[in-house]
């Protein structure tokens, strides 16, 4: 959106001539309803993904403050179902999937020197189905229930596994809700993959070859390619059920002949490629700003670009981890544990890469730099438990308990929400036009740090002590009773620090300092554009000669295509 | 005024017009859908609503697209280049590090990753043999990382020779082996001196660390029966085999600070010759 005090080209003839002050409200919203442009989509889809961020934290919030003491009577136990069902629901599908598909909306064209995406409709399509497929999903809470009156919402888990998903088991329409809202959701993603892979293999400007593009655009690619071979499979898994549900079919019914773990298969063969499809945004994201703010090139580029297409190729073949409790056979376990431990090859590759860049360079420990640095350190303990479950005898032990709640909220949480609050930090600038609050940011960075790692780190030391996930209430003998409480607290903090950051961004959007055009002294072509940038990104086609055009230009006795 | 060139380049880009044809369709789609847990009435309004949005979107996108041009907007500062030099990190090498210069070759890492293998697996059979008298009794106990019912074996059933322990048992060791062994060439030019030292003592000494630290997890088998004595000196018959390997074989350089011309063999003026020093 471009800003009142900015036109000062509005005396020029054109024809559709520029609004001269702020329009009227409707006209406004008119505008962002029936808007094509990257940038308005993509932020529409930050925006929501932020609002869920914060409707699936008070989700959990509640749960904590349930399982704080032991024997509480807050939630009743099918509410709490319908919590974490909903918490881990939103979460992946309405937070993860919208804040990755609009950071490379907006990111995407910038970063190459595109205008727009290769499909703007569609990508404008794509946006809307994930809004009116997440509605869907949450007017489950008015209308779920179908026949029987009063609202609930799905409490089947974010995983929905069958038997229990078959209508014997849950009456009503709460499961449909969520096959339905997922399914409307899930189709627009795989269209607006589709539209990234096209946008990225064919509308990068001149100069920009594949071995010359930004990193960031390398991963986003990789995935939504892992978008578009993963979303379908789940697609067609929720439709089966649909059948067993609604018209009486037997895939998931072992009673008449169906097979319950064939759900297991088609939803994990989606679940774990589908952990890689949000983590690998975080990594863009950090890849972007610790070079930037290290001050030096990024350490390995050609092995950061095969390292990533080696996880989005291997991540494909591990979904068979998440089932090592069902009795498969011991050379099925054995051969997914393997493949399951090579994942770490990559993506120990990239840890190396990050530091490597580190070493040596000139930190500036700005707010982005901060959240990629507490990125680093905590997906390094996700990653690490991660090989510990890995392993099928120490699975078999911890399997279904709090260890594993507590490793994926280190990947997903210290992982994917520490890269993208450091990406909003970042790239704020470029979409407001204004920066955010260095001070509130640090302040959040550090309430973050420690709620963070109060809650999710206890978590491990309840799992290991017997726990299981997903209990409504436990028993003060158990010995558990600390752990909770801590975890319990640790949420005060993390709720202190997400106050924080949506003050600082509503304050800032406002108020905040004005950014110019490159306020980081950066690389990437995003930033050789104004803030916010126009609607048509750039007046002239860019054309680069490295994988830092901006370096080039502002270093013209020392450019980069002389070394690469 | 902004000057002229800036109004004509601008006028030639388009771009494509707003409009609410997608919000319509994806509307009239989630309706249809939501028909199926509300009402078929529902059903029936979505599936026209989505016709509608159809028909809009396809009238809009062919045969020719509506396009509007872009509005001039405020041109980006320009960028100014600087006058200040750049600091490299190391002079002599571009501004690129690329560490180290000379290598072993991976082949070596290899070879003695094998040579340590079989001198390391002898002096466990060995073990077992003077110890238990059981020619099997180690490679099943390995084996016991991938085979999880070995560990509910008695120890005579791990004294007998097993197909599936010895099979397994050797595939771990080649395995572990040559990708220890190519570890071990990759890392030794990268320490700074004592090279022998690191690979026959102090690595073989951090890798039981971790073995003891884990080895409950990843092979209770093994766990149980473990010599850690014995499993120390197999770890160090490895280093010192492996390393002594890898430090006698001749490095060769990386080409890492070579210029692009001379790594793709052209011989021109002004570029050195190949492989020669600067
Ligand atoms: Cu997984």
């Amino acid at each position: 959106m471009r800003l009142a005090g900015d036109s000062e080209v509005s005396t020029l003839e054109t024809p559709i001539g520029p609004a001269t002050g702020r329009p009227p409200f409707l006209s406004q919203l008119h505008e962002w309803v029936t808007t094509v442009d990257h940038k308005k989509l993509g932020s529409m889809y930050v925006v929501c993904g932020i609002i869920y961020m914060i409707i699936a934290g008070l989700e959990a919030s509640m749960m904590r403050w349930q399982l704080a003491w032991p024997g509480q009577t807050v939630l009743t136990p099918e509410e709490f179902n319908r919590l974490f069902t909903m918490h881990g629901t939103t979460m992946v599908f309405f937070v993860g999937m919208p804040i990755l598909l609009g950071s490379a909306n907006i990111m995407i064209p910038l970063m190459i020197g595109a205008r727009d995406l290769a499909f703007p409709r569609l990508n404008a399509f794509g946006f809307w189905l994930f809004l009116f497929g997440s509605i869907l999903l949450y007017f489950s809470y008015f209308g779920g229930q179908g026949l029987y009156g009063m609202g609930s919402a799905p409490d089947v888990g974010w995983f929905a596994y069958a038997p229990l998903t078959e209508r014997t088991y849950s009456r009503g329409h709460s499961t449909d809700y969520w096959i339905l809202g997922i399914f409307v959701a899930g189709i627009g993603s795989t269209a607006t993959g589709i539209n990234f892979i096209a946008t990225i293999l064919g509308m990068r400007c001149r100069g920009m070859t594949l071995m010359k593009m930004p990193l960031f655009v390398w991963i986003m690619l990789v995935d939504a390619i892992l978008i578009v071979i993963a979303l379908p499979p789940l697609a067609a898994a929720q439709i089966m059920l649909l059948f067993d549900r609604l018209l009486g079919a037997h895939f998931f019914d072992a009673q008449a002949g169906g097979s319950a773990l064939l759900w297991q298969n088609l939803f994990w063969f989606f679940g774990h490629p589908e952990v890689y499809i949000l983590i690998l945004p975080a990594f863009a994201y950090v890849t972007e700003i610790i070079p930037v703010f290290s001050r030096k090139v990024i350490f390995g580029y050609p092995l950061m670009v095969a390292a990533t297409v080696a996880i989005g190729f291997i991540s494909l073949g591990v979904w068979v981890h998440h089932m090592f409790s069902v009795g498969l056979s011991p050379l099925i376990n054995a051969i997914f544990m393997a493949s399951t431990m090579l994942v770490g090859v990559p993506t120990g590759i990239k840890m190396f890469n990050w530091t490597a860049t580190m070493i040596g360079g000139k930190i500036r420990f700005d707010t982005p730099m901060l959240f990629s640095i507490g990125f680093l350190c905590q997906f390094l303990m996700g990653g690490l438990t991660g090989i510990f479950l890995a392993t099928v005898p120490f699975d078999w032990q911890v399997s279904d308990s709090y260890f594993v709640v507590g490793h994926f909220h280190y990947v997903l949480f210290g992982g994917l929400i520490f890269g993208i609050l450091a990406a909003t930090f970042y790239w704020y600038p470029k979409v407001t036009g204004r920066m955010m609050s260095e001070t509130l940011g640090k302040w959040q960075f550090w309430l973050l740090i420690i709620g963070f790692n109060m809650t999710f780190g206890a978590m491990h030391v309840s799992g290991l002590l017997g726990m299981p996930r997903r209990i409504y209430t436990y028993q003060t003998e158990r010995g558990w009773d600390l752990w909770n409480l801590l975890t319990s607290i640790g949420v005060i903090f993390q709720i202190a620090a997400f106050t924080l950051f949506a003050i600082n961004l509503l304050h800032s959007a406002f108020k905040g300092r004005r950014a110019g055009d490159d306020p980081w002294d950066a690389w990437t072509l995003e930033w050789s554009t104004t803030s916010p940038p126009p609607a048509h990104n750039f007046d002239e086609d860019p054309v680069v000669y490295s994988r830092r055009p901006l370096w080039d230009l502002k270093h013209p006795e020392d450019p980069d295509w002389k070394y690469e | 005024m902004t000057e002229p060139t800036h109004t004509k380049n601008i006028r030639e880009i388009e771009l494509p017009q707003p409009t609410a044809s997608p919000m319509v369709t994806a509307f009239g789609f989630t309706l249809m859908v939501a028909g199926i847990v509300t009402n078929w009435i529902v059903a029936i309004v979505g599936c026209v609503i989505m016709f509608v949005g159809i028909v809009k979107w396809f009238g809009q996108s062919n045969p020719e697209s509506k396009e509007m041009p872009a509005v001039p907007a405020p041109k980006p500062t320009p960028i100014v280049p600087r006058v200040d030099g750049v600091a490299h990190l190391i002079s002599d090498s571009g501004h690129r590090a690329r560490l180290p210069l000379a290598i072993h070759p991976y082949s070596a890492g290899i070879v003695g990753g094998l040579l340590g293998g079989v001198v390391m697996a002898l002096v466990a059979v060995g073990w077992s043999l003077a110890m238990h008298g059981s020619l099997w009794y180690t490679v099943n106990l390995l084996a016991g990382c991938m085979l999880s019912d070995f560990a509910e074996q008695t120890t005579e059933q791990l004294y007998a020779f097993q197909t599936a322990g010895i099979i397994v048992g050797v595939m771990i060791q080649l395995v572990m082996s040559v990708s220890v062994g190519l570890l071990y060439g990759v890392v030794m030019p990268l320490l700074p001196r004592l090279h022998l030292l690191f690979a026959a003592i102090l690595i073989p000494l951090m890798w039981s660390g971790l073995t003891w630290a884990s080895i409950s997890v990843i092979n209770p088998a093994l766990s149980e029966h473990i010599n850690w004595l014995w499993f120390v000196i197999s770890q160090i018959s490895f280093g010192i085999v492996t390393g002594w390997w890898i430090i006698r074989s001749e490095k060769v350089s990386t080409m890492q600070n070579w210029h692009y011309l001379e790594r793709m063999g052209i011989d021109s003026p002004g570029v050195r010759k190949m492989g020669e020093a600067e």
